[in-house]
């Protein structure tokens, strides 16, 4: 290291050694003078003592930096120098360079941060999701590896694995801390959450077990950090303050450490409230004591020197046990023998969990993998298109290095000076890509949908990353380098001399390598651009089954601002008939579940046609107002909508109609007609199917475009439609209706948060946001690359016309047309695109397998796909190389032979 | 320049210098006149050499360096022998100490 600190220092060496040297001269002058010589003799013999300064300069800097930070200093020096001769050369190798490890380094960061990166928490390593594999015999609310709070307390006392469990459940509540109400993330918390993870408060105190205890009796919540400061601005006498959390007055006592966000990377809570408070939480909602309800995700901590295997195993036969004492239960239902079995075949799992859980990790983590890979192809490009260009200059300065040559310097040396050159181009194209970088970052993120609840993605590179890219960067570096640097002085020493400059002959071989590698890598990048443009064309043209043109919807939750549920009821009935009268409303509709946002209300369905069947997976459902498929435009295939006796109550009975959609008549009716037929929820034996199918419908999208389910409409009774989501078909201008409906909401209760408001188009546009991201990425992606070959390939083929000028002249004069001239250099360039094209299929092959998933309406070896992608990059290669070849095709044949 | 002189053999340089510095602090031209008045009489050493060897020892931390005042008025850079540099020349000097008498017993032998 003390070699690198010297550098770093090395003005002031320098000056102490000139200072050292001249006090030196200067005593022996003035010595020799007091013995009787001239004062220039003095001089004369002082230095001849001494020797040449210059060379006890050189030897002390030997001293200082050691020989090869010298060389290595000399030679980037050298190649800064030779690089700011030549600016358009540089500035494309430097682009092209920013270009990949700028990508590189934005899709590794979104990585990073979404798959890798691990809780800022003492020893993440040590948490583990906790989960149920198999059978739950439970109904679920919330997103995925789901359990009971009753499960989550049993846990808690398997202190032999675990040295602490936590649970929690992702939420949104209306928070009010003096101003108006607004919807923000909340985690419902077990006592242990904090005291689990390991994190500490920033002011007062965490929640802890006794605040999770009785069900109701413990209003307290703690603060984020973030939400602290940004609406509260950080006052420090917060602790104490009275908050209203669904309009329910909650005590803050604490606000958690700064850098704690959730253990959700694309949720980030506002505030923790304790489990106890979950009716408060979600109104209408009490599972605490239910072992037949899965809403929480649970996470433990191994107790150390516990491996997760170890503890896994261990778990096994309480689980077994538990299982046992479930099934005799009084609450445990009545389910088949066959779902029985099952339920007893569950196990426990657990899986390392040292990044928390998040929904978005598991529906981004792997369309970011496949970026991450496309964009390794781009840089690999880049490196090539860089190991090309100074394969050029290289052959352009073959007189340099030979002469250098000639003059003594090694093989070796001259190569490290070549790699010299691409390093001080990666690190000035790491630098561009790292400035780069954040802006690609911003706009990646700006991709996923993020109202409502905000995510944890920053657009900052951290060091972690910036570390990752200067890796990178060395490395395009090394490999941009390596081949010209192998390449350096191959060339026969006499020959290159005796002839007159275009010495680097031998390297157009490596060239041409390079060519068909880089149209090997352009190929994968521009098949996989085309697949994902009809992945995402293909679901845009199919849309969600209706028109979604004029259509606007919002959502209101009545019953997270203290009303009750009979309220509720009324104030959404009022609303809605004001909506429908407006002017700039068509129609109006209401739904109980969104479209488009993931989530669905479902369940296995017992139907009882001619004989009695269990649906073999499950039915999405929702609750819909009569007026639902009139306004979305959702066809009528058979039977009849909902009309206004359906949604009338009738003492002790609840829906009694429903409408399904066409893929599940077919699936469980085929041809005969589904009229008639009766369902029931679950698939108990005691379930009594007692709701008639009234109707068929056309398919619709419900949690997400790509998907085709089996779906099952009920009408929103008369007192049941407490809030939900209003779907209105407007006319007029978008802005008016919007307006018009915001005056209406504020007519019916002007404190009412909405929960979000916005066109059919634009939710459409949302749920494709994966979709989106890997379309325009990969398509991105492919232009880049495209661009960069056929730079490539054209720059080749010049100066393979430019080598053969006097070869092309001879055959022009012994008689070869011009065709033949122009097929000569096509032929060459065709070559190279073969085999290109030749090396790629195989790949695009294997890759496409890893891709499949994330497709839509094609498959990865889709012919048409790899086909268009292999026409146009056979075209525009072709079109490249047609300048170079039409160029040797007009050699003037008297002119190239006189040039010699 | 009458009597004969044999080049220093290699890496008793630094011996050297730590020996003189050991005496006192010094100066680069100091030290270079202490070598003259050994080189004079018995080995030849040349002052190119000097700065190199100075600088070598102050990095490998044997020796410390301080800007101050000279005899002559004018600061020059004295050298000093840091705790280290004091055990390393103690280290050289056994180990000299050993060659040379391995080397004696060995000529002893072949006299014999």
């Amino acid at each position: 290291m003390r070699p690198l600190r010297n550098w770093f220092r090395r003005g002031d060496l320098e000056s102490g050694l000139d200072r050292e040297l001249a006090y030196h001269l200067d005593r022996r002058i003035s010595d020799l003078v007091n013995s009787g010589l001239s004062e220039a003799e003095a001089r004369r013999q002082a230095k001849l003592e001494l020797g040449g300064a210059t060379q006890i300069r050189e030897d002390v800097r030997d001293v200082w930096f050691t020989r090869w930070l010298r060389d290595l200093a000399y030679d980037l020096r050298f190649s800064a120098r030779s690089f700011l001769r030549s600016p358009t050369f540089t500035a494309t190798i430097v682009l092209s360079l920013a270009l990949g490890i700028g990508a590189t380094t934005a899709i590794y960061s979104l990585v990073d941060q979404v798959v890798l990166r691990a809780l800022p928490v003492p020893e993440p390593e040590r948490l583990v999701l906790i989960d149920w594999v198999g059978e739950q015999a439970a109904a679920g609310r919330g997103s995925t590896n789901l359990m009971s709070y009753p499960i989550c307390l049993d846990l808690q006392q398997q202190e032999r694995f675990f040295s602490g469990v936590l649970c929690r459940h992702e939420t949104e509540v209306n928070l009010s801390t003096g101003g108006e109400a607004r919807e923000v993330g909340a985690e419902l918390v077990s006592g242990t959450y904090f005291a689990v993870l390991g994190v500490g408060p920033a002011l007062g105190r965490l929640l802890n077990n006794e605040d999770a205890g009785a069900a109701g009796a413990h209003p307290v919540v703690v603060l984020s950090y973030d939400y602290w400061q940004a609406q509260l601005a950080g006052a420090p006498d917060v602790i104490g303050r009275k908050v209203l959390v669904n309009s329910q007055p909650m005590t803050v006592v604490g606000v958690a450490a700064a850098t704690f966000r959730g253990i959700d990377v694309g949720k980030v809570p506002s505030l923790w409230i304790p489990v106890s408070m979950t009716s408060a939480a979600m109104p209408g909602w009490n599972p605490l004591t239910d072992r037949r309800t899965r809403w929480m995700q649970v996470l433990g901590r191994l107790r150390s020197g516990v491996s997760r295997e170890q503890a896994q195993a261990g778990l096994q036969p309480w689980f077994k046990a538990m299982l046992e004492e479930d099934t005799r239960r009084a609450d445990f239902p009545r389910i088949t023998t066959n779902l029985r079995a099952k339920f007893l075949a569950s196990t426990i799992g657990l899986t390392p969990a040292p990044q928390g859980h998040s929904s978005l990790r598991r529906r981004l983590s792997q369309p970011l993998w496949v970026l991450l890979a496309a964009t390794a192809l781009l840089l690999g490009l880049a490196c090539l298109n860089v190991a090309g260009l100074f394969l050029a200059r290289g052959s352009a300065r073959g007189r340099e290095i030979t002469t250098r040559m000639a003059l003594g310097a090694s093989r070796a040396r001259i190569g490290r000076q070549l790699l010299a050159d691409s390093l001080v181009f990666a690190l000035a194209g790491g630098a561009l890509g790292i400035l780069l970088a954040p802006f690609a970052l911003k706009a990646l993120i700006s991709f996923l949908p993020n109202d409502g609840v905000a995510n944890n993605l920053q657009s900052s590179i951290d060091g972690r990353v910036l570390l990752f890219t200067m890796t990178v960067s060395l490395v395009a570096g090394l490999l941009s380098g390596l081949g010209p640097a192998l390449q350096a002085g191959r060339d026969s020493l006499i020959l290159s001399l005796r002839s007159r400059g275009d010495a680097g002959i031998g390297g157009i071989r490596l060239r041409r390598m390079i060519i068909t590698a880089q149209i090997a890598f352009t190929l994968v990048l521009v098949t996989g651009a085309a697949l994902f443009v009809r992945t995402l064309t293909g679901l845009m043209d199919k849309g969600p089954g209706f028109s979604t043109s004029s259509l606007v919807s919002f959502g209101i939750q009545p019953r997270r601002s203290g009303y009750t549920s009979a309220e509720a009821g009324r104030l959404t009935r009022r609303l809605h008939d004001a909506i429908r009268n407006l002017p700039t409303t068509q129609s109006a509709a209401l739904s109980g579940v969104a479209l488009l946002e993931g989530g669905s209300w479902n369940n296995f369905m017992t139907i009882a046609a001619r004989e009695r069947i269990t649906t073999d997976r499950v039915v999405h459902l929702n609750s819909v107002s009569t007026e639902y498929f009139s306004t979305l435009g959702i066809k009528l295939v058979a039977g009849r909508s909902f009309n206004q006796q359906d949604t009338s109550l009738i003492a002790d009975r609840g829906v009694r109609t429903a409408v399904i959609n066409q893929t599940m008549a077919k699936r469980y009716f085929g041809d005969r007609s589904p009229i008639g037929a009766l369902l029931g929820f679950g698939r108990e034996p005691g379930v009594k199917p007692d709701i008639e199918i009234v109707g068929v419908v056309a398919d619709s999208s419900y949690r997400a475009l790509r998907e085709e389910s089996d779906q099952a409409f009920f009408p929103i009774l008369e007192g049941s439609d407490s809030g939900g989501h209003f779907y209105v078909r407007v006319r007029g201008t978008q802005e008016a209706a919007f307006q018009a409906i915001r005056a209406a909401l504020h007519d019916t209760d002007p404190t009412l948060p909405i929960a979000y408001f916005r066109t059919l188009d634009e939710q459409v546009n949302r749920s494709l946001s994966t979709e989106r991201m890997l379309a325009t990425v990969s398509g991105g992606f492919g232009v880049l690359a495209l661009l960069l070959s056929l730079v490539g390939l054209y720059g080749v083929m010049s100066f393979v016309v430019t080598q053969r000028t006097r070869e092309i002249g001879v055959r022009l004069a012994l008689g070869a047309t011009r065709g033949a001239a122009l097929w000569l250099v096509l032929r060459d360039a065709a070559r190279m695109i073969a085999a290109g094209t030749v090396i790629a299929l195989p790949c695009v092959w294997a890759l496409g397998r890893l891709v499949e998933s994330q497709l839509y309406g094609v498959t990865s070896t889709d012919a048409a796909s790899v086909a268009a992608a292999t026409a146009i990059l056979v075209f525009t290669g072709l079109g490249a190389a047609l300048i170079p070849a039409y160029r040797a095709a007009s050699i003037d044949p008297t002119e190239a032979l006189r040039f010699e | 320049m009458s009597t004969p002189r044999f080049p220093i053999p290699q890496g008793t340089l630094d011996m050297l210098i730590l020996q003189i510095l050991a005496l006192e602090p010094a100066h680069g031209y100091g030290i270079a006149q202490r070598l003259d008045q050994i080189s004079r009489s018995v080995v030849q050493v040349n002052q190119g050499s000097l700065y190199p060897a100075l600088h070598r020892l102050e990095q490998k931390e044997w020796l410390q360096a301080e800007w101050k005042q000279s005899e002559t008025g004018r600061d020059a850079k004295f050298y000093s022998l840091t705790r280290a540099g004091r055990k390393q020349l103690a280290v050289e000097k056994e180990s000299w100490a050993k060659l040379t008498g391995a080397v004696q017993l060995i000529f002893d032998e072949g006299g014999n």
